[in-house]
């Protein structure tokens, strides 16, 4: 299965973006991003604790719909997904 | 029209055509790059969601405020120093209305819509801290 991983803004340029990753079934949704994250340790260490952990302050959608920090170890992805991380957001 | 897009906005144009039947004030409100030692602003954004969540604080926007009509514009790419960055038209059959609206318009934007902020200066570029602590909306 294909998953696509876009990150934005700071996260973005440290991780680069519009990744396409092909994660076995039953991959959650934390894995998958610790897994493309942990190609370069600035990237991961802006996203991820010190403890494995998501930062509080780091954004997720899946599908172009937030999907809680809490429950990124238990969403699976699918085939076709959208995976969106990103900080806050500081438009206008 | 609701719209992000690198193209400046034509705001005497917008201000023309919110003038619907019954509008008795139009509000401009006109986001600019402000001059804060930097030499440019490089702005980006999540199209496919924040074109969307904008549409969706305008719908919620005229319904609380009875609005006749309403023009979001964001802007993306890099802008000079004095550039517009969001343009936000209401119009409404009353003043109050009108400054109400655009008001919600621009703070619900900074709450919750995706999109992104890089100073750009001479030393290198700062990405501007978002004023809410998560945003993007809640979980649907």
């Amino acid at each position: 299965m294909k998953v696509k991983i876009r990150f934005f803004a700071r996260f973005r340029e440290l991780l680069g973006t519009d990744i396409i990753a092909e994660p076995s079934a039953g991959t959650a949704l934390s894995g998958l991003i610790r897994e493309i994250a942990g190609k370069n340790q600035e990237g991961y260490d802006t996203i991820f604790d010190e403890h494995g952990a998501f930062r509080e302050f780091v954004i997720l959608m899946r599908n172009g719909k937030r999907v809680e920090l809490a429950d990124a170890g238990k969403v699976t992805v699918a085939d076709g997904d959208e995976i969106a991380i990103f900080p806050p957001v500081a438009g206008g | 029209m609701i719209r992000i897009q690198k193209e400046d906005v034509g705001i005497a144009a917008l201000i023309t055509a919110a003038k619907e039947p019954g509008t008795g004030a139009v509000v401009v409100f006109d986001g600019i790059v402000r001059d804060d030692d930097i030499t440019e602003m490089d702005l980006e954004a999540y199209e496919e969601v924040a074109v969307p969540e904008l549409e969706k604080i305008a719908r919620a926007a005229t319904e609380q405020f009875r609005l006749l009509h309403v023009d979001i514009v964001h802007r993306i790419g890099r802008l000079a120093v004095g550039e517009n960055i969001l343009v936000i038209v209401v119009g409404a059959g009353h003043r109050a209305e009108a400054y109400a609206g655009s008001r919600y318009i621009i703070e619900e934007i900074k709450k919750g819509v995706p999109i992104w902020k890089k100073e750009l200066t001479r030393a290198g570029g700062r990405w501007v801290p978002g004023e809410h602590g998560h945003g993007a909306g809640k979980p649907a």
